[in-house]
């Protein structure tokens, strides 16, 4: 990875200088991550196939939209920024144009931070640039202590690079004792053409020298500045150091003290702050929208690699998925999609966000789809020593969703005993395997129980009845004189809902073609049944 | 005239059959105690060689009120005692939770997954083969009344192979055998005859017949007699 350090000295010997003559100026140590053309960047993250093409983004659709950015073959081909589409497009036969997504670029700006964060724990966004670096996105990142991890700053610098390489942004570091300078060498790494990786260490007592012989654009100023400094004959830092600050402040207003605090490479702000626990969000807009799942399942797979690979930078997994389809016609389609345990086997979240899909699928085609996740740190399972562990939590969510989509997410679960009188009571749990030895399970039955299998709805039978007991019994499942007979037990309940009241007398009856059934008299209505079968 | 080779080769495998002895037994080579789940049924566990093999097919086959549901019950009972999970597929939705938890099954351990018909029963097993960690599958096709089962040829070998892959006893009961060959284990009960008790009447239990029909890795034939009880109570 190629790496500059100012004034040609090495970098090393240069940082162990700078330490030496002033301990405390060493005291901040800024990285600036910075990627110049972010919708770019973005655009490519997300359909990396256009590498290598012509590239054109446009900051709206149709022909008279403006250019927002090129990609390098782009400008090879005469294409420019600021021009329209049809400019571009005259130019440059075979361009490929694109519409500035939002989406993109807030998740491209989020992966810039996440790619931090997987070096420090300390990273904060840079305030939006304005005029020529509108397009840019910048990450500060805290680089105190960093040699000891990473040997020195500049791998310290190659490694950041390196993990926003692989969240596909081509990004240049830039390392300095404050955000400004970090910052400005970091453009200074792009205007110069630097390959995207490359990255640049400027030790403390460097810094004025550095700036010095630097064009003034490089400081950012706002379009009125900029005049009045061109006006008054400034092209380079040099030039508004060398006048005084009075002199400055008098002739072009208050204003001009950040700049020039800027030029000196003061930074008066703390360190990075350690970010907030956030929600992971990728999103793409679809160039023509989707009617069917299949081909979406390619476009998720995209948005969750590129959405594994930021939680991998975090230290973190998958939690609960929301995914968010907007649909032809304006419509919105949000869903949450339960992920058992943290995970980052994408296989398995593809799989449960694309069975939530086909269980419930959209109402119409599908024109953008937003995947976001917050992380969740992975929990490691206390396994017991002497009893089975199960399906693996990612596993087992997986199944349970597959057969949730067979056969209907009602029909699949732990069965329960009803805490309810009704004969016919049944209750269906979440099936949550439990842990290994947190419960004792239930007293064995003594010796053979008999079972009972149910029949749901009850079987309507015909009775005759002899002597206040049932003699024979028409069904469509056993028919017969009645053998024995036991019972009646009479159930009753819920007598203050007219709806649900219930009073049933059950029998135990034996049949001559072979039945051992529970029959049951319903006391409301007069009717038999048959609700179970012994066996 | 000296006797032809057919004729040699039979006389000597008489004379081997006459010095093995009860040492012959038909069927394949046993299974270890640790690749069986027993029912806790000392008789029928004992007539099984352990009880049911994991990684195999078993099918048990009877009409009505057999005690085909209270033998997959006690074998369900026994597995989930062992801390394992277990999947009842069910098609006819004719589980009753309430006998499930008499007989001692540990309800939290069960998924219990009732597909809508047999095509979904079929892959809902293999699912939950494929995820391995249940390590018996359940699957109640003995259907009231009987329906026809229409199950494609292809489908045994392929669950026997995915039954192995899992190391899992997959267990099927049916009215009449399904899987033939493909199965490892095959059991038929006999039609139970009803024991009622008088003062006042009750349902005592069913007294029914076990029959070792089939079994590739342990003995090749049993009977069996065994006593359902009820418990003494109406099982309602």
């Amino acid at each position: 990875m190629p790496m500059s350090a100012y004034a040609g000295k090495p970098v090393e010997s240069t940082q162990r200088e700078a330490m030496s003559a002033s301990p405390a100026a060493a005291l901040q140590r800024i990285a600036c991550l910075l990627v110049p053309a972010l919708p770019l960047a973005a655009e490519l993250r997300a359909h990396p196939e256009l590498l290598g093409r012509p590239l054109a983004i446009a900051a709206g659709p149709g022909p008279r939209a403006e250019i927002v950015a090129v990609s390098p073959e782009a400008a090879r081909a005469g294409v420019r920024p600021l021009t329209s589409v049809v400019h571009g497009r005259a130019t440059c036969g075979a361009l490929v144009v694109r519409v500035l997504s939002p989406a993109l670029d807030r998740a491209a700006r989020d992966a810039l931070l996440d790619a931090a964060l997987a070096t420090s724990p300390r990273a904060e966004h840079a305030p939006p640039g304005s005029g020529a670096y509108g397009a840019e996105a910048a990450v500060f990142v805290d680089a105190r202590g960093v040699a000891a991890l990473f040997r020195s700053e500049a791998g310290f610098a190659a490694a950041l690079a390196e993990r926003a390489r692989r969240l596909g942004l081509p990004a240049r570091v830039a390392v300095a004792s404050s955000r400004s300078v970090a910052q400005i060498a970091a453009r200074q790494l792009a205007y110069e053409g630097a390959a995207a990786g490359d990255v640049r260490v400027i030790a403390p007592d460097e810094e004025s020298r550095f700036l010095a012989p630097l064009p003034l654009d490089l400081l950012s100023p706002d379009d009125d500045q900029a005049e009045a400094l061109s006006r008054l004959g400034l092209r380079r830092i040099e030039d508004l150091l060398r006048l005084s600050e009075r002199a400055l402040v008098t002739r072009l207003g208050p204003r001009i003290r950040s700049l020039l605090a800027l030029a000196r490479g003061q930074d008066r702000a703390p360190p990075p702050p350690v970010p907030p626990a956030q929600r992971l969000e990728e999103a793409t807009d679809l160039e023509a929208p989707l009617e069917r799942l299949e081909p979406l399942g390619f476009v998720l797979r995209g948005l969750l690699d590129r959405l594994a690979e930021r939680l991998a930078c975090r230290g973190l997994a998958f939690g609960d998925l929301e995914l968010e389809l907007r649909l032809e016609g304006g419509g919105l389609d949000a869903r949450r999609v339960g992920i058992a345990a943290p995970t980052l086997d994408l296989r398995v979240v593809l799989r449960l966000a694309l069975l939530a899909l086909e269980a419930a699928p959209p109402t119409a085609a599908i024109e953008a789809v937003t995947v976001a996740t917050r992380g969740c740190a992975i929990r490691g399972d206390q396994l017991d020593f002497f009893r089975p562990a199960g399906p693996t939590p990612a596993v087992l969510a997986r199944t349970l969703a597959e057969l949730a989509a067979l056969v209907g997410p009602s029909r699949v679960g732990a069965p329960a005993v009803a805490d309810d009188h009704h004969p016919g009571a049944t209750r269906v749990e979440p099936f949550r395997a439990p842990s290994p030895g947190t419960q004792a399970p239930p007293a064995l039955a003594a010796g053979p129980t008999l079972a009972v299998r149910a029949l749901r709805p009850p079987l309507p039978a015909r009775v005759r009845v002899t002597g206040g007991r049932p003699a024979w019994l028409e069904s469509a499942l056993a028919n017969g004189r009645i053998e024995r007979s036991a019972g009646p037990w009479r159930t009753s309940g819920r007598w203050w809902s007219p709806e649900e009241r219930f009073a049933f007398d059950h029998y135990d009856v034996a049949t001559d073609d072979g039945w051992v059934v529970r029959l049951r008299l319903d006391l409301l209505t007069q009717r038999w049944e048959i609700d179970g079968v012994y066996d | 005239m000296s006797p032809s080779p057919g004729l040699v080769q039979s006389r000597g495998l008489e004379a081997l059959l006459r010095d093995l002895g009860s040492n012959l037994v038909r069927g394949g080579p046993e299974l270890p105690a640790a690749a069986r789940f027993p029912t806790g049924l000392a008789e029928i566990d004992h007539a099984l060689g352990g009880g049911f093999p994991r990684g195999r097919v078993s099918e048990v086959v009877g009409p009505s009120c057999c005690g085909r549901t209270s033998l997959a019950f006690a074998l369900l009972a026994r597995v989930t005692a062992l801390g394992e999970l277990a999947v009842v597929v069910d098609p006819a939705d004719g589980f009753d939770a309430a006998s499930a938890a008499q007989a001692g099954v540990d309800l939290e351990r069960v998924l219990w997954v009732r597909p809508p018909g047999i095509g979904e029963a079929l892959r809902s097993v293999e699912h939950v083969l494929q995820a391995s960690g249940f390590p018996l599958v359940l699957l109640d096709l003995a259907v009231e009344p009987s329906a026809s089962l229409r199950i494609p040829t292809s489908a045994w070998p392929r669950l026997r192979k995915a039954t192995a892959a899992a190391a899992a006893a997959f267990v099927l009961l049916t009215r009449q055998r399904l899987a033939g060959s493909f199965a490892d284990l095959a059991l038929e009960l006999e039609a139970a005859a009803p024991r009622f008790e008088s003062g006042p009447d009750w349902l005592a239990g069913l007294d029914g017949r076990v029959r070792l029909v089939r079994s590739r890795s342990g003995p090749a034939h049993a009977d069996v007699g065994v006593r359902w009880q009820t418990g003494g109570k109406h099982a309602a």
